[in-house]
């Protein structure tokens, strides 16, 4: 599921970049920091869509790096165990398929005759998170689940 | 790790954080996705190096899986579908699903009926309708 969400990160600004363009620096180091990552809380930071607050900078010892806690507004995909969504099948092989639904992979096992390309419903029955990745096990054995459509169908 | 093993959505257990935020359906997320985009074409010459893979994975998803497409209908369905005592994510599963028939919905959304808000068969029924009809008069 998609959510719009407030994040906080501590950003930490080189002082040859303290300026009247301060701000602008700031908000694009930002969007290139977090922009495309992937937390196991989180989910994936998919877009930046606003800045709510930009703290007070707080001067480290011995570098001059100045730290800006900055609170900003995003667009996150994060997958739920349990959840119920659409998906696009990726890839077939003899153990089962993997379909993407947005940034997300997953795996289903097990299925009868299903082609690269279909539209299948499928439920999220487990998910596994590392640091940068959220990987998804479902099942399309349920009441109103499995392939909405096939490309050699339509 | 402990949070992580009680997760279910399908009891609405996705943890205080997510369930107090705003949920977004597919077409909400083109939307947002597309008013960013054309901000970032706007701003630079070459912006397909601007965008990471995540972005462009996620746009492709929810316009392949949008089911309204005119920001007014988005609109519509929200407002519908908040005026029924939804947590915010029945209502974005209810969006992105648009499932036909009452079991349909209680199949995607099993916890519409186990918190008693008094969703009869009849009114769910009713949504449903409401929905398809906004999707057909797009």
């Amino acid at each position: 599921m998609f959510f719009h969400i407030v994040l906080e990160r501590n950003m930490q600004l080189h002082p040859r970049h303290f300026g009247r363009e301060l701000r602008e620096k700031l908000v694009s180091k930002l969007m290139k920091d977090v922009e495309g990552t992937c937390s196991g809380r989180h989910g994936f930071v998919v877009a930046i869509t606003g800045i709510e607050d930009i703290g007070k900078g707080i001067i480290r010892d011995g570098t001059g790096f100045v730290t800006f806690p900055v609170k900003y507004l995003c667009v996150v995909f994060r997958p739920f165990k349990g959840e119920i969504l659409e998906a696009t099948v990726t890839m077939v092989n003899k153990m089962g398929f993997f379909a993407e639904a947005g940034p997300v992979q997953i795996f289903v096992s097990n299925h009868v005759k299903i082609q690269k390309d279909s539209e299948v419903r499928l439920k999220i029955i487990g998910t596994r998170v590392n640091a940068t990745e959220i990987f998804c096990i479902g099942t399309i054995k349920d009441d109103f689940l499995g392939v909405i459509s096939d490309p050699a169908g339509s | 790790m402990s949070g992580e093993e009680e997760e279910n959505a399908a009891e609405l257990k996705i943890g205080d954080e997510f369930l107090k935020a705003k949920c977004l359906m597919n077409c909400e997320v083109s939307l947002i996705l597309d008013h960013k985009l054309e901000q970032l074409q706007a701003m630079s010459d070459d912006p397909s190096n601007q965008v990471s893979q995540v972005f462009e994975k996620s746009l492709q998803y929810v316009k392949r899986f949008s089911r309204y497409k005119n920001p007014d209908a988005v609109r519509q369905v929200r407002e519908l579908l908040s005026r029924h005592q939804l947590a915010e994510f029945e209502l974005c599963v209810l969006g992105n699903l648009c499932p036909e028939t009452v079991e349909e919905a209680i199949a995607m959304v099993p916890s519409i009926k186990s918190r008693g808000r008094g969703h009869d068969d009849e009114a769910i029924e009713k949504m449903l309708n409401d929905m398809s009809l906004i999707k057909k008069f797009e």
